[in-house]
């Protein structure tokens, strides 16, 4: 509709916006659409109940292009699908599922097709609505009254004044040679309201402003600190009726959860009096010697080497220069917090008494947790015969090895 | 397509003057199809018992041969069923070439003869688990003795075999009578065909799911994927559009129905094969997405076969030549309204479904390589001559066009956007 016809005022007759002829069937409409494109009218559109069978033909409609907005948004689709699947599982964050390759084309299938379908499937429709011009909030034929039953019976065909070929006469004329049931003026609209309803413009206001809601809160709790606890919907057993040690308890007169030991008894198993193997003393000494109880010979070594690898590598590397996965991971990470995994290596961790390496062991030292609770007292021995081998291991020389076996080096 | 015979036009008793009756185009199509056929199986017959290897190598090419007709005969029937189940209107003009074709369900049950017949008899050359020691000595077969025995599969094929028959003639009867009725009770008949379609459609997919377990999937006793049955429907109901488009380019060669079947109705055919084109991907992505991802060694073995040496190659050309390529291809509705374009695509789609039932059922030989010989051609054209030699019997003196069905005038008037 062209915005010329508009009036600046809303007094006065309604100029004519079209003329307007009513069929009885869809041959009849067929018929009147060849006429009228034959005619020349350029401004012309016919509205029926249903989709009429060869009314493109008859209007001269040509093809639609929305089957090429389908086509480009479906391989949008599936590049988008692919790009994004490699980049974030096979490029910027490598990340091993199943086994798979990080690259796998199978895994990756079904989000292309879903992709490629969801794009094809929003764009043919948008561009459905687009290309009809749709929405349209008013239309002059709304105004008339026996256009109410394009939806029930009949069929319509609108010539607009604004064709070129348009003549008031004339037009109506050639319309009454293909044998409407009734032809009727069509005037502008001058009762629908110009301006937007405001409950709508109000309500689509809203609605925009509500749906940017949720991103601003998690926006929001991206960039700010928050010391109140989560809202906890589903508790599972995240609060058990029980109670924690070192917590407060007003059920026991001392106020504590924790029960102390009995005077006078000792635990089955808690008898620990031998000061060497326990804690690694002689007197008020460290021990320099390892205690009787382990057996300096290859199995103690290999269970050590064993610990060692379980216990220590994640830290301390395999050689025990503190290159391990963790330590690696930290450096990368680069954040200053991180105080690096000792080189057990070092001439002072060389020297120091087997008795206060155990100790170090079992209490920890600076960042390092202590390993009592998670390995056994002798096995605790065994690691440290292995880090002794470890620590002889990088400072060897030739006449450690056998005589026999010196030439094999050379 | 065959030119020389003359396009009569406006003589025949068909809606608009057409000629709907084959007559001696029929019988000699018939003649040629049965010689071509019985010549083409007996060099194969030769070629078999000349490889002298207990009629391996030719139950093989015979069942490829066998199993690609059948996605013809078997979708077929799934194609009138639907048609009268969703009370389809664009499709009658058609309809009565597609019960032609299903109603040749017992030629299709002869067919299958030597392949099932050894198999009854107890010859495990190609079904293993014919070999009732080798059932007892493995855990897991021993546990499908219930199903993979020869009596409940002799029970199974009549049971298959014997549904079609009496599906097929119950609509081509019911259709046949509608053209001498009168017009209200030969509206009744669309309702009593409706009626029953339901309930068949029930009975055929549980049916041509079993009959693809039986005859490929059985060929390995220790292999099973449940979505079996569906990868073959979908090579049925692709395998039976192509073939209702190209029947009816023939027949309108040969001057029948020339001015009832439309380019639109050649269009909505052209739709089915583009779109069964999709679903087969689908459904053999599906397949194989699910037994590639759980990675079970018993169900990925079938794969592995499949995916090494020319067979590998023979993979990938099904990936390409039977969903890439011809997505493209039949993407436009200008391919799909074009005769010969469309007759290009439903030749390359039937020749895609053959190169798929190759893959599925020749790796059971047990060779490395891909062993496609002249005997693979002689059984196709056997077994294909055959069939049509079939369809060719029962068409000739029957009308091609279910003249009397009340929605005869709108399908004539349809129109494709």
């Amino acid at each position: 509709m062209s915005d010329e016809h508009k009036p600046a005022v809303k007094a006065g007759p309604a100029p004519v916006h079209g003329l307007l002829a009513e069929y009885d069937t869809p041959s009849q409409i067929l018929h009147a659409a060849r006429e009228i494109r034959k005619a020349g009218f350029t401004k012309w559109d016919t509205y029926t109940p249903f989709a009429v069978h060869g009314i493109d033909d008859a209007m001269g409609i040509k093809m639609t292009i929305l089957p090429w907005f389908t086509l480009c948004a479906g391989l949008i689709g599936l590049g988008t699908a692919i790009t994004l699947q490699w980049w974030t599982n096979a490029f910027d964050y490598p990340w091993l599922i199943s086994g798979k390759p990080f690259w796998s084309i199978p895994a990756n299938v079904p989000i292309m097709f879903e992709l490629t379908v969801l794009l094809s499937a929003i764009t043919t429709l948008v561009g459905m609505l687009m290309l009809n011009n749709l929405p349209h909030p008013s239309h002059p034929l709304d105004q008339v009254r026996r256009f109410a039953r394009v939806t029930d019976d009949k069929f319509f065909l609108m010539i607009e004044a604004s064709d070129p070929k348009y003549d008031e006469v004339e037009t109506r004329e050639l319309l009454q040679s293909t044998h409407p049931h009734a032809i009727e003026t069509v005037l502008e609209d001058r009762v629908t309201e110009e301006k937007m309803p405001s409950g709508l413009v109000y309500g689509l206001i809203i609605v925009a402003v509500a749906s940017v809601v949720p991103f601003a809160l998690a926006a929001k709790a991206r960039y700010t600190k928050n010391a109140t606890p989560r809202i906890h919907l589903i508790q599972d057993m995240d609060s058990q009726p029980k109670y924690k040690a070192q917590r407060a308890n007003s059920f026991f007169a001392d106020g504590h959860a924790d029960r102390p030991e009995i005077d006078g008894t000792v635990a089955v198993g808690d008898s620990r009096d031998d000061d060497k193997f326990y804690k690694g003393k002689d007197g008020d000494t460290w021990s320099r010697t390892f205690p009787s109880q382990i057996a300096l010979n290859d199995a103690t070594m290999e269970r050590g080497r064993q610990r060692f690898g379980i216990y220590c590598t994640p830290c301390h590397g395999q050689v025990g220069v503190g290159d391990g996965m963790v330590a690696k991971r930290a450096d990368s990470l680069a954040q200053g917090t991180w105080i690096p995994p000792t080189n057990m290596t070092q001439e002072y961790l060389r020297q120091m008494p087997v008795g206060e390496l155990f100790n170090s062991i079992s209490n920890g030292v600076r960042n390092m947790p202590g390993y009592a609770a998670q390995i056994k007292t002798e096995d605790r021995w065994a690691i440290i015969m292995y880090v002794r081998a470890l620590q002889r291991s990088r400072s060897g020389s030739v006449t450690d090895l056998p005589p026999d076996a010196r030439a094999s080096l050379k | 397509m065959a030119k020389g015979s003359k396009v009569t036009k406006g003589s025949g008793d068909g809606p608009g003057g057409d000629n709907i009756r084959l007559a001696e185009v029929g019988q000699a199509l018939f003649i040629k199809a049965l010689g071509v056929g019985v010549v083409a199986l007996g060099i194969s017959a030769f070629l078999g018992m000349n490889a002298n290897d207990g009629w391996n190598r030719f139950s093989h090419s015979y069942l490829v041969a066998f199993v690609w007709v059948m996605t013809i005969g078997a979708g077929a029937l799934w194609w009138v069923t639907i048609q009268n189940i969703v009370n389809s209107h664009w499709s009658t003009v058609i309809r009565r070439v597609g019960e032609l074709i299903a109603a040749n369900a017992p030629v299709l049950a002869l067919l299958a003869l030597p392949v099932v017949l050894p198999l009854i008899m107890g010859n495990p050359v190609m079904y293993l688990w014919a070999d009732a020691d080798l059932m007892h000595k493995s855990h897991e077969l021993a546990n499908k003795i219930g199903y993979l025995n020869t009596t409940f599969f002799a029970i199974r094929f009549v049971v298959y075999f014997g549904f079609w028959t009496l599906l097929s003639r119950f609509f081509l009867k019911r259709s046949l009578g509608q053209d001498k009725e009168t017009p209200e009770v030969a509206a009744k008949t669309v309702v009593t065909m409706r009626r029953l379609a339901g309930p068949a459609m029930i009975g055929f997919a549980i049916t041509i799911t079993f009959c693809a377990i039986d005859l490929i999937m059985a060929l390995d006793p220790k292999w099973f994927s449940t979505m079996f049955g569906v990868y073959y429907f979908a090579s049925c109901v692709q395998a039976i559009n192509a073939s209702l488009a190209l029947s009816l380019m023939w027949l309108q060669s040969k001057g029948r129905l020339t001015s009832s079947v439309t380019v639109h109705h050649f269009h909505d055919l052209g739709k089915m094969v583009f779109a069964f084109t999709i679903f087969w991907a689908y459904i053999g992505f599906s397949q194989f997405m699910l037994l590639w991802y759980a990675n079970v060694p018993e169900e990925t073995l079938w794969f592995k076969v499949r995916f090494a040496n020319s067979w590998g190659t023979m993979a990938w050309v099904l990936v390409f030549g039977h969903f890439v390529i011809p997505f493209f291809g039949l993407l436009s509705r200008h391919v799909k309204r074009n005769k010969k374009s469309l007759a290009f695509w439903c030749i390359w789609q039937l020749v895609m479904i053959y190169v798929d039932m190759y893959w599925l059922v020749m790796p059971t030989l047990g060779v490395d390589e891909v062993p496609f010989a002249l005997i693979d051609i002689t059984c196709w054209i056997g077994v294909f001559a055959l069939f049509i030699a079939g369809v060719a019997f029962r068409a000739k003196s029957l009308d091609l066009v279910a003249k009397n069905d009340p929605r005869l005038p709108d399908s004539l008037a349809f129109e494709n956007i």
